[in-house]
C-alpha cells in the first residue's frame, strides 16, 4: 500500500486542487496510440464538430452531410476532432548530489515530476516517470488514468540517490528503451564533469519535445562558506583546495553565470525548453508559472 | 618618544624568527576543513585562473596570517618599551593660578611672559587625567577666576586661552584666598553627629614671575603650592616709577615735574627721557640710573592752567608698560564759601586776605538768609563747599563742610558744657591740617563753653575747662566746632571776646579752613592713581551728571545721585582721564592712570615664594615620568587576539547540507 505521507509531502491537497484544472501542451503534433481526452489536431471521429471540406472520392460516406446536399447540391464532409492520448516522460537525475540542499534537489525533483505527472495522470495522457540509470534495477512502469497515481508516488518514493551514470549514459539507455514521441521533462543539476551536450543531442536525436529543468539549491547559487576549506566531490571524491575569499566569491558566482547562460543558450538554439530554478521555489509556482509561460501546461 | 630596550641581541634574532616561522608553518602545514558539496565541477572551474599569483592570492587573503604578524610585530613594539617624558600632576585637584598684571607683558619670553604662563598652564591641563579637576584663577591686585572647578579639559583650555593682560600691580592674596576656599573652609558639617570638617586638599599651580610682596599672613592649610617661575632671569628694564608735577616752592608760581627711573639690571642704563605737553615735546633729559638704583629729573615748567603731561622713556626694553607716565595739572577751582554773620570784622578781614583769594570765593551774608528757601535748597543741594555760621546754626545741616563760631549744629550730637576755670588754650593738635603752624600761645580767651564732639571726632584745641575746638566728620562732610566767639554781638554792641584776631595765627587759620574744608586741596596738581583704583569725583551742584572720556576715546557716563562726590572704577587703562560736565565739550577736571610700580618694573623672576610662612622655592620642571606606552600596546595585542579567535571561528561555520 502506498503510504499516505508521501503522497501529502509530495503532493499537497492544495495543489492538488490546482493541477487538476491544468493539462500539458505539446509543441509539436505527436500520434497516440489509445484515444484520449486530448484534443488532437487531426480531425478524427469524435462527437465535436470541427469543420466542412468537399467531398473528393474515397471519402467515407457516413461523413456526407446530406443536408448540405439538399441545399446547396453539393457534396460536404463534415469533419469532427479527434481525441488523443499524449505521451509524458519525466527523468530524474538520480546522483549523489541530487542529494543536496534543504529540501535537497531530488525531493524537488520528485515533487516536481510528481506533480507533472499527476496532470498527465488526470488528462488520461500516458505518464512515464524514470530516475536515470535506474532502469535495470527499478523499471518504470507507463501509467494511466488517475487510479495509478498511487504507483507513481511509490516509484518516486523508491527512487534513492545512489544512481551516479553519467548524464549522457542514462539518457542514451532510456531512448533505447523508450522509442515513442511525447514530451519529456528532464529534471536534473547538470553538474557532470563530462558535460551535458551530448545527453541533450541524444535527447534531440528522439524528436521529443524536451523540458530541461535546471534545479540548483541556495548553497550553489549563493555559497555561505568562510575559511581555508577542502571541498571534496560527494560523486567522485575530486577534491578542491580553495581559501575562501570575496573576490573568490565573485568569481564563483561569475562562473556559475557563465555555466547557467551556456546551457540556456545550447537549449534555446536547439529547442529544448529550458527552465533554471532554485529549490527555495515552490513547485507550484513552477508549474502554474514558470512552466505556463514556457508552454508546456494550460 | 623614545625606547628601551629590554631584550638583547640574540633574544631579538628569535622573535625576528618568530613572523618567519608563521609564515612558514602557515604554508606547511595549512589545516584545511574538509567539507563536502555536491560538485567541485563549478570550483575547479573557479578555482583554475586564480592558481597564477596564488602564493601573494593566499598572502593577501589570508586575514588570520596576517593578524598573527601583527601580534608578532605588537609584541616586538611593546617589548621595545615605547614611552615619552611626561610630567606628573599630583593630587587630583588643581588651582591653576595665572598672574596677569603688568610685569606678565614683559617680553623677554616671547612672544610673552603672559602667553608663555598660558602654554604652561595649557600643558599642565592637558596632563590631567580623568577625574581631575581644575580651576582658573587669573590674578594681578585683584583675582577673577575665569573657570570654577571642572572636569571638562577643553573648558579649562578655552578658559585660559581668554585671559588677558592687565596694566595692574600685583597682590596675590586675593588669589590665595580664592584658591583657598575649598580647601581651607570654613565651616564644618555634621556627620554621624561629628563635625566633619570637609576640607579638600587641592594643588596650586602658581605661574608667576614672583614679583609681589611676600605675604606672611596666609596660612595654606591644605593647599599645596607650586610655584612655576615665570621669565628670563637676568632679563633687562629700565622703568618710570614716580612721575608728578608740584608748585616749587621758592617759586609758587612755577611748576615743575618730577621723575624717577629705576635700574632694574646689573649694569648702569643710560635712558632718554622725552616730556610732551599736550603732545608737544618740550624737553628731553639724559639719564644714567645706576645698576639696580634709580635715578631721578626734575623739568622746569611754565605756570600751566590745565595741560595733560607725557612722559615718554627711550630706547624701549622688556616690559612697555613702564615706559611712558602721564601726568595732569587742572586748574584750580576756587572754593565756593559762605559766612552767615551778623557782623564779624576780624573774620572778614581775614577772609580778604590775597591768599585767600585765590583759593576761596567768600560770600558774606547776615544769619536771616537762613530762613530764605532758596538758601536752604542750594545748601542742601550741596552748592557750597564750607558754610561758616558765626553764632547762629540752620534747622538742617547743609551739604557742605561747616564751621560753627559759638553754636552748635542742629542735633544732639555735639554738646556743651559751661565749667568754671581758665579758658586760655594750652594745648593744640599741631599734627592736623587745620591748626598746623597755628600757635595759641599767646592768645587771650574771655568766654568759651566746653565742648563735647560727637563720637569719631578730634579735638584740635584744648582749655583748661576741657576742648574748646574740635573736628568731627558727618557723611562726607566735615564739622568744625569753635567754642568761643571772635566777637560776641549777642549782647547788644559787638564786644571782642578773645584776642586771636590780633595774632599772626589768626589768618594762618583762616587760611587752614578755606584750604582744608574748601576742598581744593589734592585737585589743582592733578590725580594719578594705579590701574583698577576709584578715582573720587567732585561734581558741582549745577551739573546732573559726568562724563570720563578714557584714553581710548571711550566716554563713561556717571550720574549724580544726591552726593557730591562720585567715584569713576573704570580706570583699567594706562593713560590721561578727561571729565566733563554735563553736556560741555571742554574737560573740566583730569586724572592720569599710571604703572608707577617698583615692584611691576622689577621683572627679574623671583627664585623662590613667601606664602604664610612658608618659602615656596621656583621649580622650572615638574616632576619628570616615562610616559610608559607598552600597557597600551598590550591591549592591542589582546584586542588582535580576540579579533584573531573571532574571524577563526566565523570561518569554520560548516557547510549547510
Amino acid at each position: 500500500m502506498p503510504s499516505t505521507d508521501t503522497t501529502s509531502s509530495l503532493l499537497s491537497p492544495a495543489l492538488v486542487a490546482r493541477l487538476e484544472r491544468l493539462e500539458l501542451v505539446s509543441r509539436k503534433i505527436f500520434r497516440g496510440r489509445l484515444k484520449g481526452e486530448r484534443r488532437s489536431r487531426r480531425k478524427g471521429q469524435s462527437v465535436e464538430f470541427a469543420d466542412f471540406r468537399d467531398y473528393v472520392p474515397g471519402d467515407d460516406l457516413r461523413f456526407l452531410d446530406w443536408n448540405l446536399y439538399a441545399r446547396l447540391d453539393k457534396l460536404f464532409l463534415k469533419l469532427f476532432l479527434e481525441e488523443e492520448d499524449l505521451h509524458f516522460y519525466a527523468l530524474i537525475d538520480a546522483s549523489v548530489s541530487m542529494d543536496f540542499g534543504d529540501p535537497a534537489k531530488l525531493y524537488f525533483a520528485k515533487q516536481l515530476a510528481a506533480a507533472l505527472g499527476f496532470i498527465g495522470l488526470v488528462r488520461a495522457d500516458r505518464v512515464k516517470i524514470e530516475a536515470l540509470g535506474a532502469a535495470r534495477a527499478n523499471p518504470a512502469r507507463a501509467l494511466r488514468g488517475r487510479r495509478s497515481l498511487w504507483q507513481m508516488l511509490d516509484y518516486l518514493a523508491g527512487i534513492t540517490p545512489q544512481w551516479n551514470v553519467p548524464l549522457a549514459d542514462g539518457v542514451r539507455e532510456f531512448c533505447l528503451r523508450n522509442t515513442g514521441k511525447g514530451i519529456l521533462v528532464l529534471i536534473t543539476d547538470l553538474l557532470d564533469k563530462s558535460g551535458y551536450q551530448q545527453a541533450l543531442r541524444v535527447l534531440m536525436a528522439q524528436r521529443m519535445d524536451v523540458y530541461v529543468v535546471h534545479v540548483l539549491s541556495p548553497e550553489e547559487l549563493h555559497p555561505e562558506i568562510q575559511g581555508d576549506l577542502r571541498l571534496v566531490d560527494c560523486e567522485d571524491g575530486d577534491v578542491a583546495e580553495i581559501t575562501v575569499s570575496r573576490p573568490l566569491l565573485n568569481r564563483y558566482r561569475q562562473t556559475l553565470d557563465t555555466f547557467v547562460n551556456d546551457a540556456r543558450r545550447f537549449c534555446t538554439r536547439r529547442g529544448i525548453g529550458y527552465l533554471m530554478t532554485s529549490t527555495e521555489v515552490p513547485v507550484e509556482q513552477i508549474v502554474s508559472n514558470y512552466l505556463r509561460v514556457r508552454g508546456l501546461v494550460r | 618618544m623614545s625606547l628601551l630596550n629590554t631584550l638583547v641581541w640574540w633574544q631579538w634574532t628569535l622573535l625576528g624568527l618568530v613572523p618567519v616561522g608563521i609564515i612558514l608553518l602557515y604554508f606547511l602545514k595549512l589545516r584545511r576543513q574538509p567539507l563536502e558539496v555536491p560538485s567541485t565541477y563549478l570550483w575547479s572551474r573557479t578555482i583554475e585562473d586564480l592558481h597564477v599569483n596564488s602564493i601573494w592570492q593566499r598572502l593577501r587573503r589570508n586575514l588570520l596570517l596576517l593578524l598573527q604578524i601583527l601580534l608578532v610585530l605588537l609584541v616586538a613594539g611593546a617589548l621595545l618599551r615605547p614611552g615619552w617624558r611626561g610630567v606628573q600632576l599630583t593630587g587630583n585637584r588643581f588651582v591653576f593660578a595665572i598672574d596677569n598684571s603688568a610685569s606678565m607683558s614683559a617680553k623677554d619670553v616671547p612672544p610673552n611672559r603672559l602667553t608663555a604662563a598660558k602654554r604652561e598652564a595649557t600643558k599642565l591641563v592637558d596632563q590631567m587625567s580623568s577625574g581631575d579637576v581644575g580651576m582658573v584663577i587669573a590674578f594681578s591686585d585683584t583675582a577673577q577666576v575665569v573657570q570654577t572647578f571642572s572636569e571638562s579639559r577643553r573648558a579649562l583650555r578655552r578658559r585660559i586661552q581668554q585671559i588677558q593682560p592687565s596694566g595692574r600691580p600685583t597682590d596675590v592674596h586675593e588669589a590665595l584666598r580664592a584658591a583657598s576656599g575649598l580647601a581651607n573652609p570654613n565651616y564644618t558639617r555634621l556627620q554621624d553627629e561629628q563635625a566633619v570638617d570637609e576640607a579638600m586638599p587641592a594643588t596650586l599651580y602658581l605661574l608667576s614671575d614672583g614679583r609681589f610682596p611676600p605675604r606672611r599672613d596666609f596660612s595654606l592649610g591644605n593647599l599645596e603650592p607650586v610655584y612655576l617661575p615665570i621669565g628670563t632671569p637676568g632679563s633687562r628694564n629700565v622703568g618710570i616709577v614716580a612721575f608728578s608735577t608740584d608748585r616749587n616752592s621758592e617759586k609758587p608760581d612755577q611748576l615743575q615735574a618730577f621723575a624717577r627711573v629705576r635700574n632694574d639690571s646689573d649694569q648702569p642704563a643710560t635712558v632718554d627721557l622725552e616730556l610732551f605737553l599736550d603732545g608737544v615735546s618740550v624737553d628731553v633729559a639724559e639719564l644714567t640710573a645706576p645698576a639696580k638704583q634709580s635715578g631721578g629729573w626734575t623739568f622746569d615748567l611754565p605756570d600751566l592752567d590745565e595741560s595733560e603731561l607725557k612722559l615718554v622713556m627711550t630706547p624701549a626694553d622688556a616690559l612697555d608698560v613702564d615706559n611712558t607716565a602721564y601726568a595732569v595739572v587742572n586748574r584750580p577751582r576756587p572754593a565756593n564759601v559762605l559766612v552767615l554773620t551778623a557782623g564779624d570784622t576780624p573774620l572778614e578781614l581775614a577772609l580778604q586776605t590775597d591768599e585767600a583769594n585765590k583759593i576761596a570765593h567768600v560770600t558774606i551774608a547776615r544769619p536771616d538768609r537762613l530762613k530764605e528757601t532758596a538758601h536752604q535748597t542750594q545748601a542742601e543741594a550741596g552748592a557750597y563747599d564750607l558754610i561758616v555760621y558765626d553764632q547762629c546754626a540752620p534747622a538742617r545741616m547743609p551739604a557742605a563742610n561747616t564751621v560753627f563760631i559759638d553754636a552748635l549744629p542742629p542735633g544732639d550730637q555735639w554738646r556743651t558744657t559751661h565749667p568754671v576755670g581758665g579758658r586760655d588754650i594750652i594745648d593744640i593738635d599741631r599734627v592736623h591740617p587745620l591748626t598746623q603752624l597755628v600757635d595759641m600761645d599767646n592768645v587771650k580767651i574771655a568766654d568759651a563753653v566746653r565742648l563735647q564732639p560727637p563720637p569719631g571726632g578730634t579735638v584740635l584745641m584744648d582749655a583748661a575747662i576741657g576742648p574748646v575746638c574740635a573736628v568731627a566728620p558727618r557723611g562726607n562732610f566735615e564739622d568744625v566746632v569753635l567754642g568761643f566767639a571772635l566777637v560776641d554781638a549777642r549782647s547788644g554792641a559787638p564786644r571782642a571776646n578773645t584776642t586771636w584776631p590780633l595774632r599772626p595765627s589768626f589768618p594762618v587759620f583762616v587760611l587752614n579752613v578755606l584750604r582744608y574744608l574748601g576742598g581744593t586741596h589734592g585737585v589743582s596738581n592733578g590725580t594719578s592713581v594705579t590701574p583698577g583704583k576709584p578715582v573720587p569725583l567732585q561734581v558741582p551742584s549745577y551739573v546732573d551728571q559726568l562724563s570720563v572720556e578714557g584714553p581710548t576715546g571711550k566716554r563713561f557716563t556717571l550720574d549724580r545721585q544726591g552726593q557730591s562726590s562720585l567715584v569713576f572704577t573704570n580706570t583699567a587703562q594706562l593713560g590721561i582721564y578727561r571729565v566733563f560736565e554735563g553736556a560741555s565739550q571742554t574737560p573740566t577736571q583730569r586724572f592720569a592712570v599710571n604703572l608707577l610700580d617698583e615692584q611691576e618694573s622689577r621683572i627679574q623672576p623671583r627664585a623662590d615664594l613667601m606664602l604664610g610662612h612658608e618659602t615656596i622655592r621656583g621649580t622650572s620642571h615638574l616632576r619628570a615620568i616615562r610616559r610608559e606606552l607598552w600597557k597600551w600596546i598590550a591591549l592591542a595585542c589582546l584586542g588582535v587576539l580576540m579579533l584573531e579567535w573571532y574571524i577563526y571561528n566565523r570561518r569554520l561555520t560548516p557547510y549547510r547540507r
